[in-house]
């Protein structure tokens, strides 16, 4: 086959798995692998009660933002 | 009698003991008071996830929560993150199971003002994210005790931040350089096919700078480890591994690029990649490793008080522990530990010392009593006059000795990199008489080239730079297993070739307790006399002469004695229904004109009523059961076993003799101890030193391996190199014994790369090697040492 199909194939590829190693990347810097035990397990906490609950968390983080300015 | 299960905890206890409460049953009122707070918070399905685990019941024993709020500690502890909001880091005590940690998240989630409360399911480590103004930290800390846990914070500062980071750093170097090899590797099956069948040069060039994208950030990202290593290691002109690694990877990176360009031969880019993406792994074994052991040793939680609250009149102020003077009066509630030295002036109670000696026994403090600085208060309010400053207080002179210690320790530099060096400037000058040697056959130049810069590749060092940490991983395992922690791992070949093992006697080899061999009674007497007296002291020999009298006389009771009197190195006297008793040794029977025949090996305890002798008693301190076994195995293993101990001659010779050492100082005080070591340590031995935390603190200094037995204090914990769970000379031998075959196995796999090469160097220098050759040699150098190492792991379980 022609050199540039060649060059097309193997720029693909590696684009492709250049995706899939940013995406771990991020995973890592973002501290999702830090804890093994709770990568097991956190599947059976997965309902509809966590996402709640995160969400609460957030909101409250939220409120205070809006109200406490700390000056500097 | 049926045995129920407790609601709350699920441990099994019989149906009449337990607490009725409606249909449920408690093992405690503690179980049944969180049972009931779940319930409230709607927070009931924890029993659900907890599956079949068991709990343990709550204890009662806290420190005061407010001190969480105290300026001090948040000063040390608490930090403000960027929305303004506060963090502490703090260890959860009392998780059983994955169950545990979600009902503490969702516990404090529910509380109003904190934001985040994020556990490590791993290593049992929070981190808490609150609003101050909406809730106290103590608070927060009462939360997680109200539902049966305990938590207190450590230092998250210092060395676990950098060792996390390091961590981190280190997995995505790790990622960036797999993906890059794997890659490449796909990518040089083709080169490789095309070597032997054919391949246009058009086609080479478009796969050799798709490998060449790929190599770039292997080596700069991923090799910056190396590079970095390199630099620091010239500059202390040091020739290091790392060194190595990087003149060999970069010339062949050049080198290919070279080929590249100009179109004239083989690229050598997977063999690049390679050797970082091997000796990377390498490394991040190492960190691995050393993150473990941290963790263990921070769970062990150690704080000092940062304030101190000073009685003034009617006032209580708190001041910081550095503005104590001496005289000052110090008030110490139950639960708060104590930071400065001093002199009990009102109140009584219990203290737990064990953070200094281990013993876990609570000590009972009076006025007149001395207070030490590290101790912790369990059921006392007491007021004492400072004696000391906080600076010489007994903790921190401790500190400070600790951290002197440490920096002069002497490091016994590591195999492998002793190799290394002389490996690299072989490899270099055998590469150079190559390229010359081909240069004048005569060949081209590039030919010549490339047969030189071969050597260079193929003398990977993967195998060499893979020896170590691998060898160390199994080792750190295999001690892990058997509750030795090796604080590095360069412990592990310091204490391989150590010649000589110095053991303490008291509480090392003999159990710390003397106990009642022999009773001489000459008279009857009273024993509820003789038990009450000895009762009233807290002496190791009154307390063996207690445990005697309650194991022997089931009948004894203690009842009060008049006038008691403890005398210091003599005994006690005291007066009981109107009759003068007195228990103690030769001297104060010497004392009140009774005459004794005061030799033996032992220790002897005369007892007399009204002026007359009654009993003797003799009792001797056992050793450890396993004592004699694990000192003829260390005397098997060649070391030379010496026991030092403060004792009298006569009991140490006979403690020696049953144990088996033969060379023995007795009457030694701890300066002397640690003038024995350092005379050893010139003399050319390599010394292990096992003592106790606090008297041998200075011998085990001067120490090549300072072991603390004691582990329950913190002392122990600091000073110890290798630090032994299990608290025995067993133990001790053990580790020994790992620490050996650790090193052997060291040897083994530098033995394995060394042949490899002498090996594969000449196929290079002949020229044979291209890049399919470099790329297999390194892969099979690494497989080989790694397969030793788990052979041996295998082996010895």
């Amino acid at each position: 086959m022609d050199g540039w199909v060649v060059a097309m194939m193997l720029g693909a590829s590696l684009f492709l798995g250049g995706i899939a190693l940013a995406a771990f990347l991020w995973g890592i810097k973002n501290g999702q692998f830090d804890d093994e035990t709770k990568m097991m397990n956190q599947v059976l906490y997965d309902d509809e009660s966590e996402l709640n609950d995160a969400a609460a968390q957030d909101r409250k983080r939220e409120a205070l933002k809006k109200t406490a300015y700390k000056p500097e | 009698m049926s045995k129920v299960k407790c609601d709350h905890c699920h441990l099994e206890f019989s149906d009449e003991v337990m607490i009725h409460d409606g249909e449920r049953r408690f093992c405690c009122n503690g179980c049944q008071g969180i049972y009931h707070l779940l319930k409230d918070e709607g927070l009931e399905s924890f029993y659900a996830k907890m599956g079949d685990t068991t709990l343990s019941p709550p204890t009662e024993q806290f420190e005061a929560s407010s001190n969480f709020d105290t300026p001090a500690f948040h000063e040390r502890f608490v930090t403000l993150n960027k929305e303004g909001l506060s963090q502490v880091s703090l260890v959860i005590e009392g998780i059983h199971c994955a169950a545990c940690v979600w009902l503490n998240e969702k516990a404090l989630h529910k509380m109003d003002g904190v934001i985040e409360a994020h556990i490590n399911y791993t290593n049992n480590k929070a981190r808490i994210t609150w609003d101050h103004d909406t809730v106290k930290l103590s608070a927060i800390i009462d939360m997680i005790r109200a539902i049966g846990y305990n938590a207190f914070p450590y230092d998250a500062s210092l060395q676990e931040v950098r060792a996390n980071r390091e961590r981190k750093e280190y997995y995505l170097r790790m990622a960036v350089a797999t993906f890059a090899t794997m890659n490449m590797m796909w990518i040089a099956v083709a080169q490789y096919a095309g070597y032997f069948t054919g391949i246009t040069q058009e086609i080479k060039t478009i796969l050799n700078v798709a490998e060449w994208v790929l190599a770039t950030p292997v080596l700069f990202y991923s090799g910056w480890v190396f590079y970095r290593g390199a630099y620091y290691g010239l500059r202390n002109q040091a020739v290091t591994m790392d060194l190595l690694v990087v003149t060999g990877s970069s010339l062949a990176y050049l080198y290919s690029i070279y080929i590249t360009v100009f179109e004239k031969g083989e690229a050598y880019f997977d063999s690049v990649a390679m050797i970082i993406t091997f000796v990377l792994f390498g490394k991040f074994l190492e960190v691995l490793s050393r993150k473990n052991a941290a963790d263990t040793l921070d769970i062990i939680g150690k704080h000092i008080p940062r304030e101190v609250s000073i009685v003034e009149g009617e006032n209580v102020r708190e001041i910081n522990v550095n503005d104590v003077k001496i005289g000052d009066v110090i008030l110490i509630r139950s639960g708060e530990k104590s930071a400065i030295d001093g002199e009990v002036i009102a109140g009584e109670g219990s203290f737990d010392e064990s953070s200094l000696t281990g013993e876990s026994e609570p000590i009972f403090k009076r006025p007149g009593d001395a207070i030490i600085s590290g101790t912790t208060s369990i059921d006392a309010l007491i007021h004492y006059r400072a004696l000391k400053d906080y600076a010489h207080s007994t903790l921190s002179n401790l500190v400070n000795l600790l951290e002197n210690a440490m920096s002069h320790k002497p490091r016994i530099e590591q195999l492998a990199n002793r190799l290394s060096q002389h490996f690299s400037s072989a490899i270099l000058f055998l590469a150079v008489a190559t390229f010359w040697a081909w240069y004048f056959w005569p060949h081209t130049f590039d030919r010549a080239l490339m047969v030189g810069i071969s050597v260079i590749i193929i003398a990977c060092p993967c195998a060499l730079a893979l020896a170590t940490p691998v060898a160390t991983l199994v080792g750190l395992a295999l001690g892990a297993k058997r509750g030795i922690l090796f604080k590095s791992a360069a412990q592990i070949e310091t204490m391989a070739k150590a010649t000589m093992v110095v053991l303490d006697k008291t509480g090392t080899i003999t159990q710390g307790r003397p106990e009642v061999v022999y009773s001489t009674l000459l008279k009857k007497f009273d024993m509820s006399d003789l038990y009450s007296l000895v009762n009233s002291s807290k002496h190791p020999i009154s307390k063996g002469m207690a445990r005697y009298l309650e194991r022997t006389e089931s009948s004894v009771q203690a009842g009060v004695i008049e006038e008691a009197s403890e005398i210091p190195a003599r005994g006690i006297v005291g007066r009981s229904r109107g009759v003068m008793i007195a228990g103690g040794n030769g001297r104060l029977m010497e004392d009140l004109g009774i005459s004794v025949d005061d030799t033996s090996e032992r220790s002897l305890f005369y007892y007399a009523v009204n002026g007359e002798l009654v009993a003797v008693f003799e009792l001797r301190d056992l050793p450890k059961e396993d004592s004699a076994e694990a000192i003829k195995s260390l005397k098997k293993a060649s070391l030379r076993v010496i026991m030092l101990t403060g004792d009298h001659e006569a009991a140490a010779l006979q403690i020696a003799r049953e144990v088996g050492i033969d060379e023995v100082h007795a009457h030694l005080s701890p300066q002397d101890k640690a003038e024995f070591v350092a005379r050893a340590h010139d003399e050319g031995y390599i010394v292990i030193m096992a003592g106790d935390g606090i008297n041998d603190l200075l011998a085990l200094a001067n120490a090549d391996i300072a072991i603390a037995m004691g582990s329950g204090s913190d002392i122990a914990i600091e000073v110890s190199d290798v630090v032994l769970l299990g608290d025995t000379l067993t133990s001790l031998a053990e580790a020994y014994a790992i620490s050996r075959r650790t090193y052997g196995l060291i040897k083994q796999n530098l033995g394995i790369s060394l042949v490899y090469n002498t090996i594969t160097i000449p196929m290079a220098m002949m020229g044979f090697v291209i890049p399919l050759i470099a790329a297999i040699s390194m892969s099979f150098s690494s497989l080989l040492v790694v397969g030793n190492s788990m052979r041996s792991r295998w082996l010895y379980k």
